[in-house]
């Protein structure tokens, strides 16, 4: 088979002007074969970004290429004229990003985000028009006119990717990269988007270059993976080898690492007593948010009668798609929100504590990791002297994973990772006995939110904490979670023990999700050779 | 079809105001609300200020020759006798139909003051508008292309030395500059722009740009980041992607986002224009509002003084809501809030 795209020895560096270069590309090399969907899987900082924005000629402005070659098509790109190499996006390679929501002018309407498209290359109004509509129309949108008249933030995340591809294919390109499409929308429009790809390819004749942190995404989507690690290409292969086989450390350790068993975890989790008295009862509540001045009454209910019962030690999953008002739920029982009717009760004397989805935004720049947890000690009016203060803040900190060393480190100072577990200490240190954890995991890659996910059956298991964990993704449901509560449009569609929710799905949504589950690595037991 | 219809965010919904027509108006309504209890309040207060700090108007008027029983007499004829809330009361119906009263040092009609004075002041502010929106749009385009680099170096330099600067070190600077060097540009010899628009114009021009140097830098900083945070976005990124050459990018999306929270920033600087610039008056020579409310406060001329705070607040809150109904123009997702499903 012919090759449309040829990289050989690219490296590149970030110059910096104390110390020695940065170098994230190390002689990369790799061939990518007309027709094929390859996969380029690595953890965050292997240097994927890097290789494609290289490819795309849209690397930023401090980077250095140090040496390589780029041949699109035979021809090597590196050599051509800046104007032509820049037409050359669009035209015969386009790219799509991870982040729908940003990556649209949101003072244009979806019509002329794309039409520009068009109009530098000179194509009569007429027909500009015409082609746009065609291609709404090819990703999906079944009134195309109504989406060319609307502005980004009057349709939703899957549905601005979507237009995002309709861009990217606008021209026919033969190579579409697409650099982590999916990594910020949930399990169900991740699997639309990527059946959508698939479609593409076989309609438009493309090729795509699929980069992903994400072994189960990648598994069942791309006809050959390459993996990269600290800026090398370390191995490449057809997907199904490349899985099962596991002749290669590196993809063994990630594949166990970012692997989620429900036969280990769930067995180890202390057991529930049903009959018992529940540690957070919800009753017929309704939240929303209100427009009015005066009115505090809310005019779009977020969340409609929901009732539903905690009980101690156990781990409750929260799952739904984006929108479904699993966040809203969390923000209300934590009291971020004020309910607009209904009741949420605690058993007396119990504690709450919530982790959120971005830990970055979590933590206060200024202070380091000691303030950040002995702010909540302090400010919950503790009577423990700074010593014995002292003596909770390291057994926490050991609890997480975390060092004595991290103690003085700033937020920026830490990983992604490092940053959602000194989350989840803040939360520990007051020794709650139900933590709410609203998807703390899904800014991070795979392996990492393993981790992370592991930690908190670790914290179930030692601390008898009770947990809501709260994801769009039934793999991580189905891995962690006894019982389950799947929600809808801020209704809670359906609820029962995980398995049998499972076997006889009761609504549509949960087929869904579970839908998704299989397409994004529901073989796993055969192809983990577990 | 796939499944796409049924991939809605609902929570959109929850962040953003009512549909279209009723949101609109709603809004609106609020914000004309909200401009007319400002006046208010701004009003009351500097009324009620004036009746307190020392200094007597009848006093004033009268000199210090006149005796107790000609200021007792004045102060009834004039009803400065009444309290203060009932002389609020007769000022504020007066003004809700144009009539500001009489200034007592001018012995003129307080509206007639300020409108006389307007045109310099208008026209002032147009100019220097004008030279900002000018001159500050392509120093921050040309700045934030390549931030770090040496032209973007040059022009923040520059920025920060004309803010540095006293304006009436500016003034006299500009003076010395274009009308001793150059000689072709007139000052100190005002025309009313009903007499000769040509002079008018010819003698605004100096006391503009010492009036709009300041602003410019001003603006520039503020547009500059507002750019650079712009150029690092998705929607840039996309664009690049799609083959667009970086002056279009620059052109066609950054500088209209960029412009969104820019206009608050110029309105503020609008506002602050049309207030009068009273150094640059000064300097120049001009009849402007600075001058007259330098008067006013020197002498104690309570109407006039009143007549231009009220002014002065109707100049600001009004120019907000301005900034606002543009933002909402460019900005779609603050005048269409609806939610759609296509």
């Amino acid at each position: 088979m012919k090759n449309i795209l040829e990289v050989r020895g690219l490296s590149l560096s970030f110059p910096s002007k104390r110390s020695s270069a940065v170098k994230v590309l190390d002689d990369v090399s790799f061939n990518i074969r007309d027709g094929e969907i390859i996969g380029l899987i690595g953890n965050s900082g292997s240097g994927k970004s890097m290789t494609a924005l290289s490819v795309a000629d849209l690397l930023p402005e401090t980077a250095s290429v140090e040496g390589g070659q780029i041949l699109f098509d035979g021809e090597d790109i590196t050599k051509m004229k800046p104007k032509d190499r820049r037409l050359l996006l669009g035209d015969k390679i386009g790219m799509i990003f991870q982040d729908p929501m940003t990556a649209l002018d949101p003072l244009q309407t979806i019509g002329r985000n794309l039409d520009e498209v068009l109009q530098i290359r000179n194509i009569p109004v007429r027909e500009r028009k015409d082609r746009i509509i065609e291609m709404l129309k090819t990703v999906g949108f079944i009134d195309p006119e109504g989406v060319y008249k609307r502005y980004p933030h009057q349709i939703s995340g899957g549905q601005r990717q979507r237009v995002l591809i309709a861009g990217a294919a606008l021209l026919h390109p033969r190579l579409l990269i697409a650099d982590e499409p999916t990594s910020s929308l949930d399990s169900v429009t991740t699997m639309s988007i990527l059946k959508l790809l698939k479609s593409l390819r076989e309609k438009l004749n493309m090729t795509i270059l699929f980069i992903s942190h994400d072994l189960y995404v990648v598994r069942n989507f791309c006809d050959r993976v390459m993996v990269m690690k600290d800026g090398k290409i370390v191995a490449t292969d057809n997907t199904e080898e490349m899985l099962t086989g596991t002749n290669n450390a590196f993809i063994a350790e990630m594949l166990a690492k970012s692997r989620l068993d429900p036969s280990e975890l769930l067995l180890d989790m202390p057991s529930v007593d049903y009959s018992g008295s529940p540690i957070l009862n919800v009753k017929d509540l309704v939240a929303g948010y209100s427009s009015g001045i005066l009115s505090r009454k809310a005019r779009t209910k977020t969340l409609k009668e929901i009732s539903f019962d905690v009980y101690p030690n156990e781990i409750i999953g929260v799952i739904g798609s984006s929108g479904c008002g699993k966040t809203t739920l969390a923000k209300t029982i934590c009291g971020l929100m004020k309910p607009t009717d209904g009741e949420i009760r605690m058993k007396e004397g119990m504690g709450l504590g919530v982790v959120f989805q971005d830990p970055g935004s979590c933590l206060n720049p200024s202070h380091n990791v000691r303030w950040h947890l002995r702010e909540p000690l302090i400010a919950s009016g503790s009577k423990l002297s700074p010593e014995e203060q002292d003596k909770v803040i390291r057994r926490v900190l050991e609890d997480v994973g975390l060092e004595q060393k991290h103690l003085g480190r700033y937020p920026s100072q830490l990983s992604g990772g490092q940053r959602q577990r000194v989350a989840i200490a803040m939360c520990l240190v007051l020794e709650p006995s139900l933590i709410i954890a609203d998807e703390p995991f899904s800014s991070l890659d795979a392996v990492l939110a393993a981790s992370i996910l592991k930690l908190i059956a670790k914290i179930n298991r030692e601390r008898k904490t009770a947990i809501i964990l709260i994801s769009h993704n039934m793999r991580i449901v189905r891995a962690m979670c006894k019982r389950v509560i799947v929600m809808s449009k801020g209704r809670i569609v359906e609820e029962g023990l995980t398995g049998e929710v499972m076997k006889n799905p009761g609504s549509d949504v949960t087929r869904e999700l579970i839908e998704a589950e299989k397409m994004l690595g529901g073989a796993r037991q055969s192809s983990t050779g577990a | 079809m796939y499944p796409c219809d049924n991939l809605g965010l609902s929570c959109y919904n929850q962040l953003t105001m009512e549909g279209l027509i009723n949101g609109k108006a709603g809004y609106f309504g609020v914000r004309i609300v909200e401009l007319i209890l400002t006046l208010f309040v701004v009003s009351f207060f500097t009324f009620a200020a004036f009746s307190i700090i020392p200094g007597d108007t009848a006093r004033v008027v009268l000199g210090p020759n006149a005796t107790e029983a000609q200021v007792e007499n004045y102060r009834k004829q004039t009803g400065l006798d009444k309290p203060v809330a009932e002389r609020y009361g007769d000022w504020i119906r007066g003004a809700v139909t144009g009539d500001l009263g009489e200034s007592v040092s001018f012995r003129k009609p307080v509206s007639e003051l300020i409108s006389s004075r307007l045109p310099v002041t208008l026209g002032m502010s147009a100019i220097a508008l004008i030279m900002v929106i000018v001159i500050s749009y392509p120093a921050a385009m040309l700045s934030s292309r390549r931030p770090g680099h040496a032209l973007d170096h040059i022009l923040s330099v520059f920025g920060h030395v004309i803010f540095a600067i006293p304006p009436f070190v500016l003034s006299l600077l500009m003076i010395v500059l274009f009308a001793n060097l150059f000689g072709f540009i007139s000052i100190g010899r005002y025309a009313a722009p009903s007499e000769d628009f040509a002079q008018f114009l010819s003698c605004m021009l100096l006391p503009s740009l010492c009036i709009a140097l300041p602003k410019i830098a001003m603006t520039f900083k503020f547009l500059r980041a507002s750019m650079i945070e712009e150029r690092a976005s998705g929607y840039v990124k996309t664009a690049k992607s799609h083959g667009l050459s970086d002056v279009r990018i620059m052109v066609r999306h950054v500088l209209p986002n960029s412009s969104v929270s820019t206009i608050t920033v110029i309105s503020l600087v609008l506002s602050d224009i049309l207030g009068g610039s009273l150094i640059v008056e000064q300097v120049f020579n001009l009849p402007g509002l600075g001058r007259l409310l330098l008067r006013a406060i020197s002498v104690r001329d309570f109407p006039l003084l009143s007549g231009m705070v009220l002014y002065l607040a109707v100049i600001t809150v009004v120019l907000y809501f301005i900034a606002d109904i543009a933002a909402a123009m460019i900005d779609p997702r603050q005048r269409l809030s609806e939610r759609a499903r296509p």
